[in-house]
């Protein structure tokens, strides 16, 4: 899933809770249906917590992939609510 | 001596547990209403369960005699309430925060730092008289002069509630659970069975050995930090609370270590300034009211102190009051 291309990149890196799940759910919302959001993430409760709660926004994770340590990257696709 | 092993052992065992866990109240509150996300309220319930009937078995065959704290009214609604919205700032719990300068998470760092003072200028320093005369005025007791509890209320014996209420509580999950069609959901951390029950254990664990070092009451967090701060600045020793609290940080960052997820975490400057706020006034709200999250709704619930569950309802409606202020409102604005 890494050959996709990210129409965007959400860096946060460092934030505490929740802003994470928070930045990356409010982007997702306006974003266009099937454009690509690319999450570099380091806190562990989100990269659980986000998969989890993408479903029932409707948007849909394509990979979660662990770069380094707590480092992670998650591809999703955007549901389109727009 | 054997204050300083027992406690750091508990607080190893508690402090690697919350962190494969990922257990933390704020979080279960918060995101109760902010994500509609309730895993880590369903874990709160599991280990409150658990605990209910360890404690209930260890009183009835005196291992333990349960410690129920007071029923300050005035002192448990608005102490709690602060502390809830402590929380919110601070971006954890009290065992959150302490368990995440484990993982390496600056902003905890300060927000413990905002825990340990503004506790010990309430306890010991210049808001000690009014701490203490608002749960002096605000104090009810029962009329044999102790605590009261759910079953002092009653008139029943403790392990008899306990059992009732946890009987009541499985069967009440069972219809929940099936009607929701709810599955148990395994992350990448344990799922939330798993975590609640340890967490669970870890307070059951933590009663008598914490008794036998002259502190009868199970786990708790901001009197362990307080004893901190009083061992460094104004000489003393660490008591069992305050070796609990080093055996969390030690063993959160063992965890993190062998799960790869250590890792300084510094985030912006202000930030830091509002876990920091954050946790001023969670000591404040801690020490005011008796008890934190652990001390209160963790440790307090499952004696069925009335000030605890009072203390709880009180944390978690100054978590969503603070949540909703800060998160909900903000995006309602945004659309």
């Amino acid at each position: 899933m890494t050959d996709v291309t990210p129409t965007k990149t959400l860096d946060v890196c460092g934030k505490i809770c929740p802003y994470p799940d928070m930045n990356t759910m409010t982007t997702l919302k306006k974003m266009e249906k099937g454009e690509i959001l690319e999450v570099l993430l380091d806190y562990p409760l989100s990269v659980e917590r986000i998969p989890r709660n993408l479903k029932k926004q409707g948007h849909n994770l394509l990979s979660s992939e662990q770069l380094d340590g707590p480092n992670y990257r998650l591809l999703i696709e955007a549901h389109g609510l727009k | 001596m054997e204050a300083v092993v027992t406690g750091l052992f508990v607080g190893l065992l508690f402090g690697f547990v919350l962190q494969r866990g990922r257990f933390c109240m704020n979080s279960a509150f918060r995101d109760a209403i902010l994500l509609k996300d309730n895993i880590l309220l369903k874990t709160v319930f599991v280990a409150l369960l658990v605990e209910l009937v360890g404690f209930s078995i260890m009183d009835m065959t005196g291992a333990i005699a349960i410690n129920p704290k007071p029923f300050w009214w005035g002192a448990n609604l608005l102490g709690s309430f602060i502390f809830g919205i402590g929380m919110v700032l601070a971006g954890g719990c009290a065992s959150g925060i302490t368990y995440r300068v484990g993982e390496g998470m600056v902003g905890s760092m300060t927000a413990v730092l905002g825990l340990a003072l503004g506790g010990y200028i309430t306890a010991a320093g210049f808001l000690k008289t009014f701490k203490g005369n608002l749960q002096a005025a605000t104090t009810i007791s029962g009329a044999d002069g102790k605590a009261l509890t759910l079953h002092g209320i009653l008139g029943m014996d403790y392990t008899t509630l306990a059992l009732i209420l946890f009987a009541i509580a499985i069967v009440a999950w069972y219809f929940i659970a099936r009607k929701n069609g709810e599955e148990y959901e395994v992350d990448k951390g344990w799922g939330w069975i798993t975590t609640g029950t340890l967490v669970g254990f870890v307070g059951i664990l933590a009663f008598p050995l914490s008794a036998a070092a002259g502190r009868n009451y199970p786990l708790g967090i901001t009197a362990g930090w307080i004893n901190i701060v009083q061992t460094i600045f104004t000489g003393g020793e660490f008591n069992w609370i305050g070796m609990l609290i080093i055996g969390i940080i030690v063993g959160g960052l063992v965890a993190a270590l062998i799960a790869k997820e250590f890792k300084f975490r510094v985030p912006k400057p202000l930030v830091l300034v509002q876990t920091f706020g954050g946790g001023l006034l969670m000591g404040f709200g801690a020490v005011t009211s008796g008890g934190c999250n652990i001390g209160h709704l963790l440790s307090g619930i499952p004696q069925l102190s009335l000030g605890s569950i009072l203390a709880g309802v009180s944390i978690v409606l100054g978590a969503w009051a603070a949540s909703y202020v800060m998160f909900v409102l903000p995006q309602k604005k945004a659309e």
